[in-house]
């Protein structure tokens, strides 16, 4: 690498990109490169049809060698785009990457000023003006290497983060699994049957649980939640609580020196004990006691006492006898694991469809969700499998689906995406209908069928062809008779101009889903992005999809955005393999934008060090005088610090101060008059 | 201000002074115990109906409104109105030109032959709305002014569809399921009853009263079921075109279908005046087509 002097003539060659028409369609590039000829230290500027292609790349090569340039300036697309490899070709001609600098004439001017190619080119000359003023004062810098625990953790125990888990430790690295209810499964664990294969979901997630459970590299944490994230990829410190569960297992009575106690999951406890609540896992459709499991299936097989019911009579404590599993006084415990990357999967929610008034859920008793109907339809569930009507327990023959029930909703009240698999579901409950109930008709209002799986069209045919009546509309309102409690569902059949007036005795809404209540904290302890709809932010939308913002942390799942279980699963798949890869390579480079202390201005006040928001600064003693130091590794350089310190004592790695000031002297001062 | 009332434009319409004087009567009286001073918008059109007009030439319509909003310009005050028709007219002309210069050009084209033009300097309310804002007069006034409570009255509310929707051009936040209205009701003394499908239109809007009756009052049969169902002793809105559909409209359906249903409807203002101690024939009751004299005997 050429080492460049400081203070010495800055050379900067710039490099303006047609992008085909994408830039050049509305910015004139040769006047934006004949321009840039004028600007001071510019050595050389040229102009190029697509300079991300390896004739443009070697363009910058040549012109370093040629020119003597000390800094490279690109007028193209966005830095998030191509500076990784404009700062390789610049690096390839033997300066410093961090001598490049980027002008974005693209997503920040041509695309936004199509009609107006005037002042297109003009703010793409302010942009170059700006840009060449900061290269003319870059440094060289040099990034840092750090080491990476070999652990990862996984937060989320539905499907997506079980396979996660699964892949993570099968490839030889300590997977913790964390998981805020009392068992993994998710929601998968809550339908009865998938579609379009029709097999039975419990049935295919089962092995998937034993699988996770028996792990010898997974560490399944259930019942526990993360409290704290501290650290950096490679070495992040997760601070998990592990809620009291009232109940403790056999390995954790041997370290209490119980021989042979521990919860074995006989359920003697359930028997007697003496409070009854509704059961969360069956959408409070079914009661559950005090001390509980969720379903047979449950892994780990532990119960768990809920403490907001408990009233501490201690008749199961009695009824475990020797086992002494359980322990009425047990408090939350806290603990810390190092992690050397992290996979967020943490799900959804059902959108509260009663906010939609006009559809009468929760007003109207036999107006269901379609979660509830999954509960209803499935063997395990509160009704053995038999679907009936809440108001008077009947069996229903006519049932309604709102599909898009607050789904592509743009009235402000639901949400404006696609929920995206309940077009899929409502098919399949068409069916599960049509099966077991003899005489059943299911009337389908949707807006339009998104059957957009692999035989998923298929099965919409099947379905058609089955019985089942598509309406083409949206529901606009739903009406209960007093009497018969049956509901009239008002709607406008689109395909054949006229408003319907159908009277059922059940309507199942396909309600909307968004992100669990959880994915936000978690989402701020991990310092990930979200998007206006708070579905996790991945790094980008087609070519990184597992990863986010956040080096070091990915995503699975529908925490991510709206997707059915094979989806979910392949996206599981690749965030393991994404979160193993520095795992495995053992260290990180990290981006040299850190802080940096000088230290003759500075004054030791100690202010920035209360301000920084990833505590990487201290106070240390150094030749008799108090200074701050940096831990370059934890500084994410987000120049709280630099902005504030009253001595200006604060160097600012790539952004500092005077190449700041110098792009808005450019900026300000240096226009064409 | 005169004193420490605010003042406001009053736009008449054309119903509530051609059909119920009552309303304009107690529009104003009543207002100006709860610190709100109507004054005339001398010179002011028909608002003009938004379906007639609107569904002919848009421009037109955007005109006519916005010469009325040109005469409150001209006074220097908002716009207070008391029917419906008139807000979407009124309201929705207003905030449509506030925003969009292509169609306030349009408009201004036009106005430019009178010599007028649309500026948009004011704001354009239903005075049920200002009755209900805590910042001009709020419910606890409304309920402070009272001094003949209606107690004992079961009252139903009629929204009305041009006052709540299009939700996305209303500022009213539930259009489902709103309840504001019943709480300007409570204050009155009442005792405000839901039911079934409320915000069903009255069955005359958007010309369909106009264009085939009997469909029309076949809506308004609807309403009528649901509100006898739910044991109302009166219906209110804050519209005079919803009042003369759910008025007269008793009467046609009683030619057409022989039904006899015997609802008395009364505007929220007419209400408001009785709950003053403004008098039946002050309010000019007896030109209402149901006998109100039922409910009056409940109240008074």
């Amino acid at each position: 690498m050429a080492e460049v002097k400081k203070n010495e003539e800055p050379r900067i060659g710039v490099f303006v990109c047609h992008c085909g028409t994408n830039i050049a369609g509305s910015i004139d590039v040769a006047a934006v490169k004949d321009y840039a000829k004028t600007l001071p230290n510019v050595a050389i500027a040229d102009d190029y049809q697509y300079m991300c292609s390896t004739p443009g790349q070697n363009k910058i090569a040549e012109a370093i060698a040629e020119h003597n340039l000390t800094g490279v300036v690109v007028a193209a697309c966005s830095p998030r785009l191509h500076e990784p490899t404009f700062r390789n070709a610049t690096k390839a001609g033997g300066l410093n990457p961090f001598r490049f600098e980027m002008a974005n004439i693209r997503e920040q001017n041509s695309w936004v000023h199509m009609h107006q190619p005037e002042e297109a080119t003009a703010k793409a000359k302010d942009a170059v003006r700006i840009a060449v003023a900061k290269a003319s004062l870059l440094e060289d810098l040099i990034p840092k290497s750090v080491p990476v625990e070999k652990a990862a953790m996984v937060v989320g125990g539905g499907v997506g983060g079980m396979q996660a888990a699964l892949d993570l430790a099968s490839a030889g690295i300590k997977t913790y699994l964390v998981e805020k209810n009392p068992t993994i499964g998710g929601r998968m664990s809550q339908l009865d049957k998938t579609f379009p294969t029709l097999d039975c979901s419990q049935c295919i997630l089962t092995p998937k649980m034993v699988d996770v459970y028996r792990h010898e590299g997974i560490e399944l944490l259930t019942y526990t939640e993360v409290e704290a994230v501290e650290g950096y990829i490679g070495n992040f410190d997760v601070t998990l609580r592990k809620k009291a569960r009232g109940v403790i297992t056999p390995a954790e009575a041997e370290a209490r020196g119980i021989v042979g106690g521990g919860c074995t999951g006989c359920g003697d406890c359930v028997d007697v004990c003496p409070v009854i609540k509704p059961n969360p896992f069956e959408l409070g459709m079914a009661p559950r006691k005090a001390i509980y499991i969720y379903h047979p299936q449950v892994s780990p097989l532990i119960y768990t006492v809920d403490f907001d019911a408990c009233v501490k009579c201690g008749l199961c404590v009695e009824a475990c006898g020797d086992k002494k599993a359980i322990d009425l006084d047990m408090e939350d415990e806290f603990m810390t694991v190092k992690v050397g990357t992290a996979i967020i999967a943490t799900g959804y929610d059902i959108f509260p469809i009663e906010k939609k008034f006009e559809w009468g859920y929760k007003n109207y008793d036999n107006v269901i969700t379609s979660l509830e109907f999954e509960r209803l339809i499935c063997a395990s569930g509160p009704t053995g499998g038999h679907l009936v009507r809440p108001s008077d327990g009947e069996t229903p023959k006519k049932v309604a689906f709102v599909l898009c029930a607050g789904s592509r909703d743009n009235t402000g009240v639901g949400k404006p995406y696609c929920s995206r698999f309940c077009c899929m579901y409502s098919l399949k409950h068409a069916h599960q209908i049509i099966e077991k109930i003899p005489g059943a008709v299911p009337y389908i209002f949707y807006m339009d069928i998104r059957s957009f799986g692999k035989m998923y069209e298929e099965f919409y045919y099947r379905i058609q062809n089955e019985g089942a009546k598509f309406i083409r509309g949206r529901v606009a309102n739903i009406l209960e008779d007093p009497v018969t409690k049956n509901l009239h569902v008002n709607a406008e059949d689109t395909l054949l101009g006229r408003p319907l007036d159908i009277e059922v005795d059940m309507v199942v809404l396909a309600a909307a889903v968004e992100p669990s209540a959880e994915t936000e904290k978690t989402r701020r302890l991990f310092g990930v992005s979200c998007s206006q709809d708070g579905w996790l932010l991945e790094a980008h939308p087609k070519l990184n999809p597992c990863g986010t913002t956040t080096a070091g942390v990915y995503l699975a799942g529908v925490c991510q955005g709206p997707k059915d279980i094979p989806d979910t699963v392949a996206q599981a798949e690749g965030a393991a393999s994404a979160a193993s890869i520095p795992i495995h390579r053992g260290e990180v480079e990290l981006e040299p934008y850190f802080a940096q202390c000088i230290e003759e201005k500075c004054a030791g006040c100690g202010l920035c060090v209360n301000l920084c928001p990833y505590g990487a600064l201290a106070l240390v003693e150094k030749d008799g005088r108090t200074v701050m130091q940096v831990t370059e590794a934890k500084c994410k350089g987000c120049g709280t610090c630099g902005g504030f310190c009253p001595g200006g004592a604060i160097w600012m790695q790539h952004f500092a101060t005077p190449q700041i000031v110098a792009q808005i002297d450019a900026f300000l001062l240096g226009g064409e008059q | 201000m005169s004193g420490n009332k605010r003042q406001y434009a009053f736009f008449l319409g054309c119903i509530a002074p051609n059909r119920y004087p009552g309303i304009e009567a107690s529009a104003i009286k009543t207002s100006e115990k709860v610190g709100i001073e109507l004054l005339p918008l001398k010179g002011a059109s028909c608002c003009p109906a938004p379906g007639a007009f609107g569904a002919i030439d848009l421009n037109i319509w955007y005109a006519m409104a916005a010469r009325n909003i040109v005469l409150a310009e001209q006074m220097g005050m908002d716009i207070t109105l008391i029917c419906n028709g008139c807000y979407k007219s009124i309201y929705e002309v207003n905030e449509k030109l506030k925003h969009n210069d292509d169609l306030r050009d349009g408009a201004n084209e036009v106005l430019a032959e009178i010599d007028m033009e649309f500026k948009g300097t004011i704001d354009v309310w239903h005075l049920a709305e200002l009755y209900y804002d805590p910042k001009i007069v709020g419910v606890d006034k409304i309920a402070e002014s009272v001094t003949r409570p209606l107690t004992g009255a079961k009252i139903a509310v009629h929204y009305g569809c041009h006052l709540m929707k299009p939700r996305k051009e209303r500022h009213f936040g539930d259009t489902e399921n709103p309840m504001w209205i019943e709480e300007l009701v409570a204050a009155l003394g009442a005792e405000p009853v839901q039911y079934r499908n409320k915000m069903l239109c009255c069955g005359a809007g958007g010309g369909v009263r106009g264009y085939d009756l009997t469909h029309a009052i076949d809506i308004t049969n609807e309403k009528m079921i649901n509100l006898q169902e739910a044991g109302a002793d009166a219906l209110t809105e804050v519209c005079p075109f919803c009042q003369l559909q759910y008025d007269r409209g008793q009467v046609e359906i009683k030619e057409k279908f022989g039904i006899e249903w015997g609802l008395p409807v009364l505007h929220y203002n007419e209400l408001l005046g009785l709950a003053q101690g403004m008098s039946p024939d002050e309010l000019a009751l007896d030109l209402h087509a149901i006998d109100v004299e039922p409910f009056l005997k409940k109240i008074l």
